[in-house]
């Protein structure tokens, strides 16, 4: 719904936006679902005139046809498909994370989410060298564990703090924060916020849950609202920036005690792959870095497929702090 | 690009009126005058002047909102920002050198395990002065299941100025120590009692203030988050809502003001497949609140304490125990050694293990 305001486009002047107010009017809709010889002389305005506004009106909110050969020729040039330094989770992507896609880890508490998102974000800037945002809504970000996965692949000191400079991390808590964080991408702070280097590559919101479900429900109708503009945004920052965006999930149980993603069904359109992590039960040995994915979603790959992998293969898990020198301190010895 | 109206922090009814008014985006509104757009959109005079400031200051500053900031200066700040010690060190080093301040932890366990105890050797060992590695902080307790013992305090208060005067070596530390005493310990503890949910929920949205008057405060213990959103709740998707934004109100509060978030929560039983087991109470989606969890259980006369969930360090199961001096690690292997000490605590809290769940959900 676009009102008729005057500079909307050459040719509407005041005049004619009051002419054609006086006849109820006041929208681009209304102007070019009515007959225009009628509205001329109704509102007694010149038919040409009117004739020329509404076809500029048209194309101005038309959208261009494009060839698929154009598309694929696009799409070989600028697609570029990250690897997530996992093995297992390549293969289940297809051999990565495709930019200008969405993809999505749904999984219940302490599933490993937050340490695949770390994993994902330390290849990057490690290893292929590119920026990553990462938007933490959860306060799940060790800056801490992030090096320790950065140690794993280089022991030089300098391309540590490089690869860690390259990760820009964004801390918001509510929907309108993120809203403003994605907005900002848009514009003109892509540039200036990776002033680090290079234009980021992925985008990593853990989580988007965290944010959005407890504005989602009961008689609030405006959870949904915003649910759905963080989608789009989302989306259109994939395909405008060609960066691929990847979000955590929750999960909830259904009625046969089964996971499933959360959200629900208007968000489950919005990712374009869907992963479900879940944690290796095995009697007597609840506490491991094992890990089942099972792809829930994809338009590449047979859904149902499944990979176990280790969380810690992207770097062993910290066992030893720095030492503290000098004067004892607490908790360093034996009380 | 132009950002709409829509997503704008503004309440529903106005972003109505100015849709249905025809201004969809920040751009739309921006060159108004209040007087102008109140008369356009049909919204009083305040909310126009609202609806401006909102919308430009977003045009004028761009991201001022939004901290940002590469993993490199967030490593530092972590580091700067340190851990709370438990007193037991094999906790201590399960977390990697103690609860680190900045961030949610969730303790969960069975009655009587030692929740409350654990939450009192923190309120106290956020204060140990920096000399002798501690963060010389104060601490606000919110008691929600009036469990709090004040004479529990002052004990474990008096052990951990004994501990630290044995310590203290050079001039530093002992001028630390005349102010470290049972008296300080106590009065920088800041205990809020609530009663019920909307008592907790009322203070958390205080507390921000509340911190920002003292900024010395390095921890907040909420004992027991669990109790009042337990009862009282007919419709369980309104209090899943309610605890959602809870969680996150918390962890804005850990990162914002620098201080640890520890919530203790109960357990519950849950079957399936024809089999009972203890899990934290509150529900499943509840679990992603925290940033890190740790389940205390007994097996057998022991104590264990499990990291569960927690993104920067191994889930590992250490032993621990209570003792009259408080939370600490078990001397020995020897289980007739930690019944001993367990039979000559003060008792006041300990309740015989109870291998059966709470109850209701």
């Amino acid at each position: 719904m676009v009102f008729l305001r005057e500079g909307l486009c050459p040719g509407l002047s005041e005049e004619l936006v009051h002419a054609l107010r006086t006849k109820d009017i006041r929208t681009v809709e209304d102007l070019i679902s009515s007959d225009t010889e009628e509205i001329a002389q109704k509102c007694c305005v010149s038919y040409k005139a009117l004739v020329a506004v509404r076809r500029v009106l048209l194309a101005q909110h038309a959208a261009f046809p494009v060839s698929g050969a154009d598309l694929y020729d696009d799409l070989l040039s600028s697609t570029a498909i990250l690897s997530t330094g996992n093995a297992s989770l390549d293969k289940l992507l297809d051999s990565g994370l495709y930019t200008g896609e969405l993809t999505e880890l749904v999984g219940a508490p302490g599933s490993g989410k937050t340490q695949v998102c770390f994993g994902v974000a330390a290849n990057l800037s490690c290893e292929l060298k590119q920026s990553v945002l990462y938007i933490d809504s959860s306060g799940g970000l060790s800056a801490t564990r992030l090096l320790q996965m950065v140690k794993a692949k280089t022991s030089n000191m300098e391309e540590q703090m490089e690869a860690l400079q390259r990760i820009q991390v964004s801390q918001v808590f509510d929907v309108f924060s993120l809203l403003e964080c994605l907005h900002s991408l848009k514009g003109g702070g892509f540039q200036q916020a990776s002033s680090g280097g290079g234009t980021p590559k992925v985008i990593i919101v853990d989580s988007i849950t965290a944010v959005l479900s407890h504005i989602l429900g009961g008689k609030q109708t405006e959870g949904m609202s915003l649910m759905m503009q963080v989608a789009g945004e989302l989306r259109t920052i994939a395909k405008d920036l060609n960066v691929a965006v990847l979000v955590t999930n929750h999960v909830t149980r259904d009625s046969n005690g089964l996971p499933k993603a959360g959200l629900g069904l208007s968000w489950s359109h919005v990712p374009r792959t869907r992963i479900l992590l879940q944690r290796v039960e095995k009697p007597g040995c609840t506490q491991s870095g094992l890990r089942t994915a099972t792809l829930i979603k994809s338009s590449r790959q047979p859904c149902y497929l499944t990979q176990e992998f280790d969380l810690s293969s992207w770097g062993e898990a910290l066992d030893e702090l720095p030492g503290s020198s000098g004067k004892r301190k607490l908790g360093d010895d034996d009380l | 690009m132009q950002r709409a109206i829509s997503s704008f922090a503004l309440a529903p009814a106005v972003k109505v009126k100015l849709i249905n008014a025809g201004f969809h985006s920040a751009a739309d509104v921006c060159d108004l005058q209040p007087l102008h757009l109140s008369k356009e959109a049909g919204i009083s005079q305040e909310e126009a002047e609202e609806v401006l400031q909102a919308t430009r200051c977003e045009s004028n500053q761009g991201r001022a909102g939004v901290s940002r900031l590469t993993a490199l200066e967030l490593l530092e700040r972590e580091q700067a920002l340190g851990s709370i010690v438990t007193f037991c060190s094999a906790l201590d080093s399960a977390l990697g050198g103690g609860l680190p301040v900045g961030k949610t932890s969730e303790i969960c366990g069975v009655p009587g395990v030692g929740k409350t105890q654990l939450c009192i050797q923190l309120a106290v060992d956020v204060q140990i002065p920096v000399c002798f590695g501690g963060l010389g902080g104060q601490v606000v307790y919110i008691d929600t299941e009036g469990s709090f013992l004040v004479q529990r305090a002052v004990d474990v208060a008096r052990a951990a100025v004994e501990h630290c005067s044995l310590l203290a070596e050079d001039a530093e530390q002992q001028e630390a120590l005349k102010e470290f005493t049972v008296e300080t310990i106590l009065s920088n503890l800041f205990l809020f009692r609530c009663h019920d949910y909307v008592e907790l929920l009322a203070e958390a949205c205080l507390l921000p203030n509340f911190l920002a008057q003292h900024p010395e405060v390095r921890l907040v213990v909420i004992d027991s988050i669990a109790c009042p959103f337990r009862r009282d709740f007919e419709d369980l998707s309104h209090r899943t809502r309610l605890l959602n934004g809870l969680a996150q109100q918390l962890i804005q509060m850990a990162t914002q003001h620098s201080v640890a978030v520890v919530l203790t929560n109960q357990m519950t039983t849950k079957i399936a497949n024809c089999q009972s087991k203890l899990v934290p109470a509150l529900g499943e989606s509840w679990g992603h609140a925290a940033t890190q969890r740790i389940i205390l259980h007994w097996e057998g006369q022991r104590r264990l304490a499990s990291l569960f969930k927690s993104p920067t360090h191994r889930e590992v199961t250490v032993p621990y125990q209570i003792t009259g001096q408080g939370f600490r690690d078990v001397v020995l292997s020897y289980p007739w050694k930690t019944r001993a000490d367990f039979a000559i605590s003060s008792g006041s809290a300990c309740k015989r293990p109870r291998m059966e769940g709470g109850g209701r959900t």
